[in-house]
């Protein structure tokens, strides 16, 4: 019966969207350029109702967050648009382009939007200013609260006409948070922090959250009751459901699924040694592949799946090795700083950013997969550790004690454009970017 | 052109599952969630010290909002980023020892504890290690493994939360804590 519910739910819910137009592909800007300048304007409401739920601005609060986030974007200021946005064109020919150009715009998105009850059209349109064209239109369908969703996809293929790789907005990160209370809780949100869904509520230990390919579930390591070592566990983002993937016998620590989804790598404390296993999608070990006495943790997988980043202390420093999974062979990756950990493969397989120690702070490094001079992404008086990935490879999710507790931070690859993402009042750490969302 | 907006199943259930609820999709609950537990004795009602009486671990500690009970077995202490044992936790986990021998229902578990410096995950196998250390050198000291257990709490438990090193090296810590006065069965 339940089922039935959802289903017919789910069909309703189907988001639908058309391109209304698509010509040209922009040009292209890159971190260093110079910042496009565009202006994102408040849709204007094509309904008889009123804008109860401030969707005009709303909707292009967010898609300006997006792009300024993203590092290619200027977004000018809201109040130096001259133009009515609630009595202005929304398509080509309907609206001033000198309205735009005066106030130094290049770029330009506008659009409108129309509230039926609680069904959502929103229409939005970028424009090129100067040759008074429009880049491309998309229309999209939804219920009123998914207009976050609805923006974030916009910005996404704003940023797609530029560079020809879509943004990666509509994607969510898995961290860890203790801002609720005495314990670190799992939480997931949008990379702007809406949204945020508390996938653990005990009174105990949560940590190390991380996606499955598909994006579907997050594993994470929780300190149970009956058995006091921490435990992998399996939460479902589809049907809420938690379950066990492994615990007992010492610490369970995150769980890394492959590539293709068919394996999940992780360090077991086994007989008072930590080492990394292979196991498979039941929580079967498959293969031990780590058998030194020193300390094994923090497998990551090479985009490829034949290789494991992972640390060891086998050096008498925590150190990072590659791990080839045909042969066992393993190599020492990092020789520059005495603490170097939690690896993390690029998705395009060329680089490894890790954290490292230097000058008694921690920082954010990446060096190529196949060995080299380390870069130096963070440096201040603070520390940057966890890095994770985007799914296009153009960022990086971290955290950073800059102003005081740990919060999440962003910056692009190359280290330029560091910002700031939360600012929970308590610790953030431990950010797993997910898979593209769609 | 391709439509590159069509959603997916999985996103437009995942927003499903969020409307039809009206919220986040609910906190999970262990199917090991605990008994309520049991009245325990604050710091001041506990034994006098050389009494083997049960005290709570850190966690349990720290669940209940309650600093850890004075033990009559004394904390060891590490150096950053190692866990072999200094001439000083030697003579400390000796003086355990000889409490053990006179105890001999004790049980205990040894938690190994790290400064908040550093990865967690890595921290977590160091504390392993930490509490590792510490049982061999008191089985070694004639203490029988059967009796002691281990547990790595890596920097999430910390004593102390300044950011300066005599806080941390108050942290880099292995706690025994008695979890029973009765033998093993």
């Amino acid at each position: 019966m339940f089922f039935r519910a959802l289903l017919t739910f789910l069909l309703t819910l189907w988001l639908t969207s058309q391109p209304l137009y698509s010509q040209v592909r922009g040009t292209i800007v890159g971190p260093g350029a110079e910042r496009y300048p565009i202006a994102i304007s408040p849709l204007r409401n094509l309904g008889a109702g009123e804008d109860a739920g401030r969707l005009s601005e709303g909707i292009a609060d967010i898609i300006a967050r997006d792009l300024e986030l993203s590092g290619w974007f200027r977004i000018l200021d809201r109040s130096a648009y001259i133009e009515d946005p609630q009595k202005s064109g929304i398509t080509l020919g309907n609206f001033d382009f000198r309205d735009w150009s005066v106030i130094g715009a290049e770029g330009l998105a506008k659009g409108g939007f129309n509230l039926g009850g609680d069904e959502l059209a929103v229409e939005l349109r970028l424009f090129d200013v100067y040759q008074a064209k429009q880049i491309v239109g998309k229309k999209y369908a939804g219920k009123a609260k998914e207009f976050r969703r609805i923006a974030h996809k916009f910005a996404d293929e704003i940023i797609f006409q530029f560079t020809g790789v879509p943004g990666v907005f509509n994607t969510r990160i898995a961290y860890v948070s203790n801002a609720g209370g005495r314990f670190k809780q799992v939480y997931i949100a949008h990379l702007d922090g809406s949204e945020r869904i508390q996938v653990t509520k005990d009174p105990t230990i949560n940590l190390f959250p991380s996606w499955s390919p598909d994006g579907r579930s997050i594993f994470y390591s929780t300190y149970g009751y009956r058995e006091r070592a921490p435990g992998l566990y399996l939460f479902n983002l589809f049907t809420g459901k938690d379950t066990k993937f492994l615990s007992g016998g010492g610490l369970n620590l995150g769980g890394k699924w492959s590539p293709d989804g068919k394996f999940v790598a992780m360090s077991l404390e086994r007989q008072g040694n930590v080492d990394i296993y292979l196991l498979d999608t039941t929580g079967k070990i498959v293969r031990r592949l780590t058998e030194d006495p020193a300390i094994e943790v923090s497998p990551a997988w090479s985009p490829d799946g034949g290789r494991l980043a992972f640390v060891s202390s086998r050096s008498g420093s925590p150190q990072i090795y590659v791990l080839e999974l045909a042969n066992g062979k393993a190599r020492r990756l990092t020789y520059t700083g005495g603490y170097n950990t939690s690896p993390s493969w690029s998705p395009a397989g060329d680089k490894i950013a890790y954290t490292g120690r230097a000058g008694g702070r921690f920082q954010i490094f990446t060096i190529a997969a196949q060995g080299g001079d380390a870069q130096q992404l963070t440096s201040n008086s603070a520390d940057n550790e966890d890095p994770s990935w985007s799914p296009d490879g153009r960022y990086l999710a971290f955290t950073s004690n800059r102003k005081g507790r740990y919060q999440l931070y962003l910056m692009q690859a190359s280290g330029e454009n560091q910002q700031r993402l939360t600012g929970s009042g308590g610790d953030d750490t431990n950010p797993s970017w997910s898979p593209r969302l769609e | 052109m391709v439509d590159r907006l069509r959603v997916s199943l999985y996103g437009m259930m995942f927003f499903a599952f969020l409307a039809l609820t009206g919220c986040p999709p609910p906190a999970t609950t262990k199917p090991e969630a605990p008994p309520p537990a049991p009245p325990q004795p604050t710091a001041r009602e506990s034994a006098p010290a050389g009494r083997a009486a049960p005290s709570p671990s850190s966690l349990e500690a720290a669940r209940r909002g309650t600093t850890p009970a004075p033990s009559p077995l004394n904390d060891i202490y590490f150096d950053f980023d190692k866990y072999d044992l200094k001439t000083e936790a030697r003579g400390t986990l000796k003086a355990n020892a000889g409490w053990l021998k006179a105890n001999p229902a004790a049980r205990v578990e040894i938690e190994g504890h790290c400064d908040e410096r550093g990865t967690n995950e890595y921290n977590l196998a160091l504390g392993a290690k930490r509490a590792q250390a510490a049982k061999d050198y008191l089985v070694t000291l004639g203490i029988s493994k059967e009796r002691l257990s281990t547990i790595s709490y890596g920097e999430e438990l910390p004593v102390c939360k300044e950011q300066n090193e005599g806080c941390w090296q108050k942290n880099r810590r292995a706690r025994f804590v008695i979890v029973s006065a009765k033998p093993a069965s």
